[in-house]
């Protein structure tokens, strides 16, 4: 898979769960690499933004747009965290993500293409296409 | 509960691609809403950013990320079709924005989560230190 992408990559770090067994001494360590992983990829140029989400907030769903807790501190599925890449193919954004220094620990790295417009949008012009052909 | 952050909140927004089952006249309606709700966000001065994320992707995995799978991102209600990021304080001023997204009618829901520029790592260890002080105390 070698799909080119000018809009760039985010990565999303999935998974709290993992940092709650790790010992200090780990979780140290494990920062300390994370925080030099991410300043190399920066000066780089190939981390344009990046930021650890809160362990906590809120879920809002459905036509009654009711508010519900996570959770989020110990789910496996939960993101912790989000890089935004400015490289410009799908391998080189998975050679990255697979430098994370969480994986060892169970940490899961989502890569997935940014989109140049909404995909909403997309659809809509879809049925046009198929129109004019 | 009222948590004052200035890095800002972050909206992430999940469906299945709900879009596919309506009308051209109907998903026309849900993009001018849509729009309607962005542009009236930006103009009040409450986006930092914001992107789409394409359908696609992989997922990393495993010691030295061994493992390389695909999606599945197209029919998953779980995934992350998007995000917003929020140059606003609190949580709840988030959640209110979040309410009024023309999208929840649909099936979209939206997390909201504060972005914090410290890794959760840390505020960990500054926990359980703190607790071990605690009970020492």
């Amino acid at each position: 898979m070698n799909t080119q992408n000018q809009n760039g990559y985010m990565l999303l770090f999935r998974g709290n769960d993992w940092i709650t067994s790790l010992s200090p001494e780990e979780k140290q360590k494990v920062t300390d690499q994370w925080m030099t992983w991410f300043k190399r990829l920066t000066d780089e140029g190939k981390a344009v933004a990046g930021n650890p989400l809160e362990r906590e907030g809120k879920v809002v769903s459905g036509k009654n747009r009711v508010v519900s807790d996570g959770p989020f501190a110990e789910s496996k599925e939960a993101i912790g965290g989000y890089f935004l890449l400015d490289v410009a193919s799908m391998d080189e954004a998975v050679a990255i993500a697979q430098d994370c220094p969480g994986l060892p620990y169970g940490a899961r790295v989502e890569v997935r293409p940014v989109a140049a417009e909404c995909p909403v949008a997309s659809e809509l012009k879809r049925p046009a296409e198929f129109a004019t052909a | 509960m009222n948590i004052q952050n200035e890095n800002g909140q972050m909206l992430l927004f999940s469906s299945n691609e709900w879009y596919k089952e309506l009308s051209h006249d109907e998903i026309q309606k849900v993009i001018s809403q849509a729009k309607g709700w962005f542009d009236r966000l930006n103009a009040q001065g409450k986006i930092k950013g914001g992107q789409a994320l394409a359908r696609k992707g992989a997922i990393v995995s495993g010691k030295n990320g061994r493992l390389v799978s695909d999606g599945p991102f197209a029919e998953s209600k779980e995934a992350i079709g998007g995000y917003l990021l929020l140059d606003v304080e609190t949580l709840e001023e988030a959640i209110e924005i979040a309410r009024t997204n023309p999208a929840l009618a649909y099936g979209t829901s939206i997390e909201i989560r504060p972005v914090t520029d410290e890794c959760p790592l840390d505020t960990w260890a500054r926990e359980s230190a703190l607790q071990e002080q605690l009970a020492n105390a």
